[in-house]
C-alpha cells in the first residue's frame, strides 16, 4: 500500500494563521493611533501637546515618516475594521454587514453590496476562513481558551458543555428579523468581531470603551465558564452566515485513513468542537489548520472537492482497525456497537 | 443569550430615557435631542437604516468632533455618530462621508456649492437676551467663524448677529461663542425623527 503525505508546509499553516490574526489585531491598535496622530498634525499645534502626547506623536511620526509625505492625507488611504474597511479605494464589509443592512434598510444600496463580494467570493471557495484566519473576536477567544487550558491545568473547572450548534442560525434569522423591526442594525451589537473593531476604536481615540465591551467582556466568561468557545460554536450570527456561504466550499479538509492511528488529538484540539478523526468536518470548519498542526501522524490534509469524504472508519495505524482485519468475520458496525 | 442580549440593551436604552429626568443627566445629548449627525447624513430614519455601526467617519475626521452613541439614545442609535458642535464643531472637510461605505452619510464634494446645497445639519439661532453684541458690546465673534461669512450669517449695528437660511448648522459659531452659555446655537435638522 502507497502511504500518500500531505504536503509538509500544511503542517505550518498554524502558524501563518496566527500571525495572521496577531497583524489584523495589530492593525485594528494601529489605525486609530495613526488617526489621532492626523487629527494632531491637522491641528498644527504640536507645542500645545501634553508631554505624553508629544511623545505618542514622536513615536507615530517615526513609524511613519519613511512611507508617507503628508500625514493628514496619505493616511487617509486605509480606514476602518473587518466589519467595514477602506484599503487604498478597496470598501471591503463584512457580509453580515451587508445582510444586516439590507434587513434593517429593506432595500438594495449596490455601491454598499458590492463591497462584500470578495469575502463572500473567499468564503464560498475556503469555507469560513473569516473567522479562522482573521477574525479578531477569534484571536481574544483563541487566547481564551488557552486560558483555560491553564485553568484546568491548575485544578480549575472550566466550561465544557455542550449545546446545540445550531442555535447560531437562529440567532441570525432573530438578529435580522429585530434589524427588519428596529429599522437599525442591530445584528452589529452583538457580534465580536464588529464590537471588537469598534471598542478598540473607542479606547483608544475616544476616551474609553463603550457598551459593546460589556458584552464582550460577557461572551469571554461564557466561553470560559460556561461552554469552551461557546458563542462562536453555538451562537455567532456572523459564523452562522459564513457557514452557510460556505457550505459547499471546494477546499476542504481530509483524513487520510491509511496514516491515522485514532489518536483523537485532532478532535481534542479543534476550537470548533468538529470531529477531524471520524471525518466529520461539514461547513463550521474554518480551514484553521490546527488539527494538520497538531497530526502526529500526517493524516490530514487538504482536499478539493465539494462534499466531506463519507465516513472512512477507524485509521488503518490504530488499535481498532487491527483488530478488524484480524478478525473479518466482525463487520465494523457491531465493533462500533 | 441572544435575546437577553437585545432585551438587556434595550433596557439600556429605557434606563437613560428613564434618566434624563435626572439633573444628572443633564449634559447628555439624548437630554435635550440636540445633536447633529455628521454632514451630509440621511435623514434620522434612513440614516439609522443605512449605518453599519463601522466607525470610519470618526477615525476620518480630522478634527475628531465626531462621536458614538452608548446605550443612552436608545438601542436603535447605539454606536451611531453624532456631533456637539459647543464640544467640537465640524470643520466640513467632508472625509467622512467619502469614507463611508453605505451612503448613511452621502459623500459631497468639498466645494462651497456642494455643500451649502447637501449639507443639512441644522440651523443657527441666536439668543438677543444673551448675545454680547445685542448687549451692546461689540463681538462679532460668530461671524469670523462661520465657514460662510455673509452668506449664512451677516453681521449689522454692533456687530450684532443674523443667520440666513443658507446656514448648514456646522456649528463653528456656537463653538467659538466667547457667551457661557453661548448665545448662538444650532437647531438640529435631522429630516423626519
Amino acid at each position: 500500500m502507497t502511504t500518500r503525505k500531505p504536503f509538509f508546509l500544511w503542517r505550518h499553516l498554524n502558524k501563518l494563521r496566527w500571525l495572521s490574526l496577531s497583524l489584523v489585531f495589530a492593525m485594528l491598535i494601529l489605525l486609530p493611533c495613526l488617526h489621532v496622530y492626523q487629527t494632531y498634525v491637522a491641528a498644527h499645534a504640536y507645542d500645545l501637546l501634553a508631554p505624553s502626547e508629544k511623545q505618542f506623536y514622536d513615536v507615530m511620526e517615526s513609524l511613519t515618516v519613511p512611507f508617507i509625505d503628508d500625514p493628514a492625507e496619505d493616511l487617509d488611504v486605509v480606514k476602518g475594521n473587518t466589519w467595514s474597511g477602506n484599503f487604498w479605494g478597496l470598501k471591503l464589509s463584512d457580509p453580515l454587514a451587508v445582510l444586516g443592512q439590507m434587513a434593517a434598510g429593506l432595500s438594495l444600496y449596490w455601491p454598499f453590496i458590492l463591497t462584500a463580494l470578495i469575502p463572500v467570493l473567499v468564503t464560498m471557495l475556503f469555507g469560513r476562513v473569516f473567522c479562522g484566519w482573521i477574525c479578531p473576536a477569534n484571536f481574544l477567544y483563541e487566547l481564551n481558551s488557552n486560558v483555560a487550558a491553564w485553568l484546568q491545568w491548575a485544578g480549575l473547572r472550566t466550561g465544557v458543555r455542550r449545546f446545540d450548534r445550531r442555535i447560531k442560525y437562529a440567532v441570525l434569522g432573530l438578529g435580522l428579523v429585530l434589524s427588519v423591526f428596529s429599522g437599525s442594525i442591530l445584528v452589529a451589537a452583538i457580534y465580536p468581531p464588529a464590537i471588537v473593531g469598534r471598542e478598540l476604536y473607542y479606547a483608544i481615540a475616544q476616551g474609553g470603551f463603550g457598551v459593546g465591551m460589556v458584552f464582550f467582556v460577557a461572551t469571554l466568561l461564557f466561553d470560559l465558564l460556561v461552554a469552551r468557545r461557546g458563542f462562536c460554536r453555538y451562537l455567532c450570527p456572523g459564523g452562522a452566515l459564513y457557514s452557510l456561504l460556505g457550505r459547499y466550499h471546494p477546499v476542504r479538509m481530509r483524513r487520510l485513513v491509511e496514516n491515522c492511528n485514532d489518536c483523537r488529538k485532532c478532535n481534542a484540539v479543534c476550537e470548533f468542537a468538529l470531529a477531524p478523526m471520524t471525518d466529520g468536518f461539514g461547513q463550521e470548519c474554518t480551514n484553521c489548520t490546527a488539527c494538520i498542526a497538531v497530526c502526529p501522524t500526517d493524516a490530514l490534509t487538504f482536499d478539493i472537492r465539494l462534499f466531506d469524504h463519507p465516513e472512512q472508519g477507524p485509521g488503518h495505524l490504530g488499535r481498532r482497525y487491527r483488530r478488524e482485519q484480524e478478525e473479518p468475520d466482525n463487520p465494523p458496525s457491531e465493533e462500533a456497537a | 443569550m441572544r435575546r437577553r442580549t437585545f432585551i438587556k440593551s434595550m433596557g439600556g436604552g429605557t434606563l437613560a430615557a428613564l434618566a434624563t429626568g435626572n439633573s444628572a443627566a443633564a449634559t447628555s445629548p439624548s437630554s435635550t435631542g440636540r445633536y447633529l449627525r455628521p454632514p451630509g447624513a440621511l435623514a434620522e430614519d434612513d440614516f439609522l437604516s443605512r449605518c453599519i455601526h463601522c466607525g470610519q467617519c470618526g477615525e476620518a475626521c480630522p478634527n475628531r468632533c465626531i462621536k458614538y452613541f452608548g446605550a443612552e439614545n436608545g438601542a436603535a442609535a447605539i454606536d451611531t455618530p453624532y456631533i456637539i458642535p459647543r464640544e467640537k464643531a465640524c470643520i466640513l472637510c467632508m472625509k467622512c462621508g467619502d469614507v463611508c461605505p453605505t451612503g448613511a452619510i452621502q459623500p459631497i464634494p468639498r466645494e462651497a456649492d456642494a455643500i451649502m446645497e447637501h449639507v443639512h445639519m441644522g440651523k443657527a439661532k441666536v439668543d438677543e437676551n444673551l448675545c454680547l453684541s445685542f448687549q451692546g458690546k461689540t463681538c462679532g465673534v460668530c461671524y469670523r467663524a462661520c465657514p460662510l461669512p455673509d452668506v449664512a450669517i451677516y453681521v449689522g449695528r454692533l456687530e450684532q448677529p443674523h443667520v440666513t437660511d443658507a446656514c448648514i448648522g456646522c456649528g463653528l459659531c456656537e463653538r467659538s461663542c466667547i457667551q457661557m452659555p453661548q448665545a448662538i446655537r444650532i437647531i438640529p435638522d435631522r429630516g423626519k425623527k
